[in-house]
């Protein structure tokens, strides 16, 4: 129990210092502008048909579950509205970093831990540069960029999702569904959407990087760097989405008295 | 041109160098053997600053390193080129942007000079006509002799080679081992090889030296070692004698 405690602590401790030091680098050195576009459409290519299609059925699943819920008052008419607030506001970050997780965060360190293990990052630093600057950098910034550009493609494909249960399990027609989403999705519900996205993805980034990066004893060391990334990610985003509907909260009923 | 001093190297409560002091003097070849796990890979990367002593002196060029920081290795680096044990070539970029590599970060040369400089060092290693290729479409032996042409096309004074044939065949394994040779000879470079290969140390080494345990227990030139007692060292000459 305690020897979990204390890992998980020197954990968070070694991580931190990690990410600083690739602010660090990222704030002295510039990256390549090319190699982080290279690396945001290469994280984007890779996850966007599985966004795309998770986000479809979240929006469906959605609308199928506030129509159940609703229509027993009759106010079917703001189903389009409640589902996609939900989904900006909480499923759609929550989707894309799961998402991304899964699929980027286990082959970024996978990638990343090979090439510690056979000693491509060692010889980075021969050649005289750092692997951070060129290697780190680009793939940090790249899962952040990618992320946002993914909830966008999942909320639209989520709003698509529940437009057609809307239509074929609910019985009601588009122009219904749609009127009531610029009225109930406000911008706080957006701005706490992109904020989920932003803290979710710099959690995965800070995980992944640093997880491969210290991967050490060769294919097993990569296998368990992966599990431990998929662990650590999981854990932190459920942690970091309590904490910042927790926050969020707060701020809304301080600002809006909401 | 290298001088070791004392150096001591602890991970945690092992200690895996235990006071290695030794000089190499400016265009030699020193091969480094012993067994699996006495150190000799760590020897090797505290020289380039891949690891950092626990305590000791390293000098190099008459510059005492051992306790640089990243940002004050980099000129020590562009001195001292590294060979490793496996090819650590950039899976994503070509054999000649790998080549290139180095020569991007340490110099300001234009596209013909770095491909003028690349076709060099590549056809030092007898290889020509796959600049375009990646890493995975050629042969293990073919990326270790990539691997060199990317670490002597910086110029380094020093070369580092960490168990250069390890997993080639016997063929390639002689190749490499002239090519050692060679390079060292053309480029007037100082040679620093970690290696099991007592047969190849023997033949072209100018000075050896054996580690067991963290500590040396012989060092000489190929004749001296050829007549020491020291148990390993017997052992060794031993296995050449069966080669033979």
């Amino acid at each position: 129990m305690f020897n979990t405690i204390g890992n998980a602590v020197f954990f968070i401790g070694d991580c931190t210092l990690f990410v600083g030091e690739v602010i660090r680098l990222g704030i002295k050195e510039k990256p390549s502008l090319h190699e982080i576009a290279e690396q945001t459409w290469r994280v984007s290519m890779q996850s966007l048909s599985t966004t795309a299609l998770a986000g479809f059925f979240v929006g469906a699943i959605m609308t199928v579950q506030f129509t159940m819920q609703i229509q027993q008052f009759g106010a079917l008419g703001y189903l389009g509205g409640l589902s996609t607030s939900g989904t900006i506001r909480e499923i759609g970050p929550l989707l894309i970093a799961f998402m991304l997780s899964g699929k980027v965060g286990a082959f970024t360190s996978a990638e990343l831990g090979t090439m510690k293990v056979t000693e491509q990052l060692d010889a980075i630093r021969c050649l005289g540069s750092s692997p951070i600057r060129e290697i780190i950098l680009p793939r940090y910034i790249a899962i952040i960029l990618s992320s946002f550009f993914l909830l966008a493609i999942g909320l639209l494909m989520s709003i698509g999702g529940g437009l057609l249960l809307g239509m074929f399990f609910s019985g009601i027609n588009h122009e219904e569904y749609l009127r009531h989403i610029p009225t109930i999705v406000a911008w706080p519900s957006i701005l706490i959407g992109l904020f989920k996205c932003l803290v979710f993805s710099i959690i995965l980034a800070s995980i992944c990087t640093y997880r491969g990066y210290t991967t050490t004893g060769g294919a097993k060391g990569v296998g368990l760097a992966v599990v431990n990334t998929a662990v650590a990610t999981m854990i932190g985003i459920v942690i970091a989405d309590w904490l910042t509907s927790y926050i969020c909260e707060a701020l809304q009923s301080y600002f809006l008295g909401v | 041109m290298i001088k070791f001093e004392n150096l001591v190297k602890k991970f945690g409560d092992r200690t895996i160098l235990k006071g290695i002091s030794f000089e190499v003097e400016k265009g030699d070849i020193l091969f480094i053997l012993g067994t699996s796990g006495t150190g000799k890979s760590v020897l090797l990367k505290n020289i380039v600053g891949l690891l950092t002593p626990t305590s000791g002196n390293i000098w190099i060029d008459g510059e005492e390193v051992s306790q640089y920081t990243e940002e004050q290795y980099l000129p020590i680096r562009k001195k001292c080129g590294m060979v490793f044990q496996h090819p650590a070539l950039f899976d994503s970029l070509s054999i000649f942007e790998n080549v290139a590599f180095g020569l991007r970060r340490h110099y300001k040369l234009n596209e013909d000079e770095i491909t003028k400089r690349v076709k060099e060092c590549l056809s030092l290693v007898n290889l020509n006509d796959i600049e375009s290729k990646l890493p995975q479409e050629i042969s293990y032996g073919m990326q270790k002799r990539v691997s060199l042409a990317r670490t002597v096309a910086v110029g380094p004074q020093v070369l580092l080679f960490d168990e250069p044939t390890t997993g080639l065949d016997p063929v390639t394994t002689n190749v490499v081992n002239h090519l050692i040779l060679d390079l060292s000879r053309k480029l007037n470079t100082t040679s620093v090889v970690v290696s099991h290969d007592m047969h190849c140390a023997l033949e072209i080494a100018d000075k050896i030296l054996v580690l067991d345990k963290g500590q040396i227990v012989e060092q000489g030139t190929p004749e001296e070692i050829r007549n020491s007692q020291v148990e390993l060292v017997v052992g060794f000459m031993q296995e050449v004698e069966n080669h033979v």
